[in-house]
């Protein structure tokens, strides 16, 4: 009970005010997030639309949503969904690589914006952030001291899979960089054989012009 | 470990919990890779408590010439920070009012090009740190290195023996401890990837510059070769013959 109390507290002061910004009607926002394989995201949002008669920034009303298009490394849309004026994403990534989050309102009543703007406060939490440790706890019954080492586990794992991941990278930039090398090599190579042969090739054309024309 | 010290231990992690929320919720620091159109200025707001600390970490990881404005603006309309054209920062903030203070990022003078910016936002309370360094006085501030991390894993086996008289810190600040370092690692290999990102798209960049360029000099030294074989047999034509 003493723990639940804990995460009740937790939970509480979760939601202490993420970073926001804000987004014009048309406009649409995109974040990159570079995750290795079978990471979860979860994003949360919620939006505040300006308020001119209280002259600040009150909660957007109904139908006043967001339309969230998740693509992964491969340009392929893995999550396409509209939400509410306050919503939650997840999804898990299967590829390593630069997934593309992007966000843009979808508001069909344009006077709702009145030509100003609507304030998104986005929190996007990656890997081991992501874990809902209540949920964990009351399912596998663990008591606190159990959590708080399920938690450096977790943690642990999610730095392997960063480092495995790092590793990956590093060879693919090591074969980019081998293949540039080369490139720039052969390239060389072949522009003086070009230049040579061009050379060759003009001095024959000319001298047997001027033999034509009799004047060598 | 008895009854007693459960609960001593339980009031700790309560009183640790309290304070900040990096014991089992979400972590109050944020990082975003974001893309900036050509010509365009994205600004975001973060709420800063007093006293506390706020530090900003942002790089250039693509777009050519990798540099952006960086401004960091008060809640009362100060600028506390003005950086033109750099490609990457760290700036720490002391918060003097309470207030949403305004981090931008400004590609207004770049016309064409469209960069990706990573920037990242750590939080600390109140004294630094929450949770405190002082169970381990000597051991510098985590740095994620692997030798204070030895320490702690060797203090909770010294715990677990009962040697009650070396095993000075319960196993609830040990953890605590822990995942403090654990979150730095973890923040560290962010900037880590960052870096690496922006040197891999440098890397393709100049590869495909590589390509395109080798490309156009073979075409360019063909042409040229042509008009000056085609030039010369022109100066000799039959109307105006060069007396031998």
């Amino acid at each position: 009970s003493a723990a639940a109390g804990i995460f009740l507290l937790n939970i509480f002061y979760s939601s202490v005010s993420s970073l926001y910004f804000h987004i014009g009607e048309t406009e649409k926002k995109c974040f990159i997030e570079e995750i290795p394989d079978e990471t979860m995201i979860i994003g949360n949002y919620r939006t505040q639309l300006y308020d001119k008669q209280k002259e600040e920034y009150m909660p957007a009303t109904q139908g006043l949503g967001m339309f969230v298009e998740v693509k992964d490394p491969d340009d392929k849309v893995i999550l396409s969904r509209q939400y509410g004026s306050e919503g939650r994403f997840t999804f898990t990534s299967h590829t390593p690589g630069e997934h593309q989050i992007c966000l843009h309102s979808n508001s069909s009543k344009f006077s709702l914006f009145a030509g100003g703007m609507l304030r998104v406060h986005l929190d996007i939490q990656v890997g081991e952030h992501a874990n809902n440790y209540a949920e964990i706890a009351a399912k596998d019954k663990l008591t606190e001291l159990q959590l708080r080492v399920r938690q450096l586990v977790e943690q642990v794992d999610q730095i392997q899979k960063e480092q495995n991941y790092q590793r990956y990278r590093e060879e693919r930039f090591r074969q980019t960089s081998e293949s540039t090398n080369q490139r720039v090599l052969w390239w060389s190579i072949v522009q003086t054989l070009i230049l040579v042969a061009i050379g060759i090739w003009q001095m024959r054309h000319l001298k047997s012009f001027f033999e034509a024309k009799k004047l060598v | 470990m008895s009854c007693r010290g459960g609960l001593l231990g339980l009031t700790v992690a309560f009183l640790c919990c309290v304070g900040s929320v990096q014991c089992f919720g979400q972590s109050q620091d944020s990082e975003f890779t974001f893309l900036l159109p050509a010509g365009r200025s994205e600004c975001f707001y973060q709420t800063a408590i007093k006293n506390g600390t706020m530090e900003v970490e942002y790089q250039v990881i693509a777009g050519a010439g990798m540099d952006v404005d960086f401004t960091i603006i008060s809640p009362q309309g100060a600028r506390l920070i003005i950086e033109n054209r750099r490609s990457d920062g760290v700036h720490v903030v002391e918060p003097m009012e309470e207030g949403d203070y305004e981090i931008c990022f400004d590609n207004g003078f770049s016309r064409f090009s469209e960069k990706m910016v990573f920037f990242e936002i750590i939080i600390e309370g109140q004294g630094g740190d929450v949770g405190g360094d002082d169970e381990f006085p000597g051991v510098e501030e985590p740095d994620g290195s692997l030798y204070s991390f030895f320490l702690l894993l060797f203090s909770i086996s010294l715990c677990d023996l009962n040697t009650v008289a070396l095993c000075s810190v319960s196993p609830q600040e040990t953890m605590d401890s822990l995942h403090k370092r654990l979150e730095r690692s973890r923040q560290m290999q962010t900037v880590l990837r960052a870096f690496e990102a922006r040197d891999r798209n440098l890397l393709e960049d100049n590869l495909w510059r590589v390509s395109f360029w080798s490309c156009a000099s073979v075409l360019v030294m063909l042409c040229v070769a042509v008009t000056q074989v085609y030039t010369v047999r022109k100066l000799f034509d039959d109307k105006r013959r060069v007396c031998t």
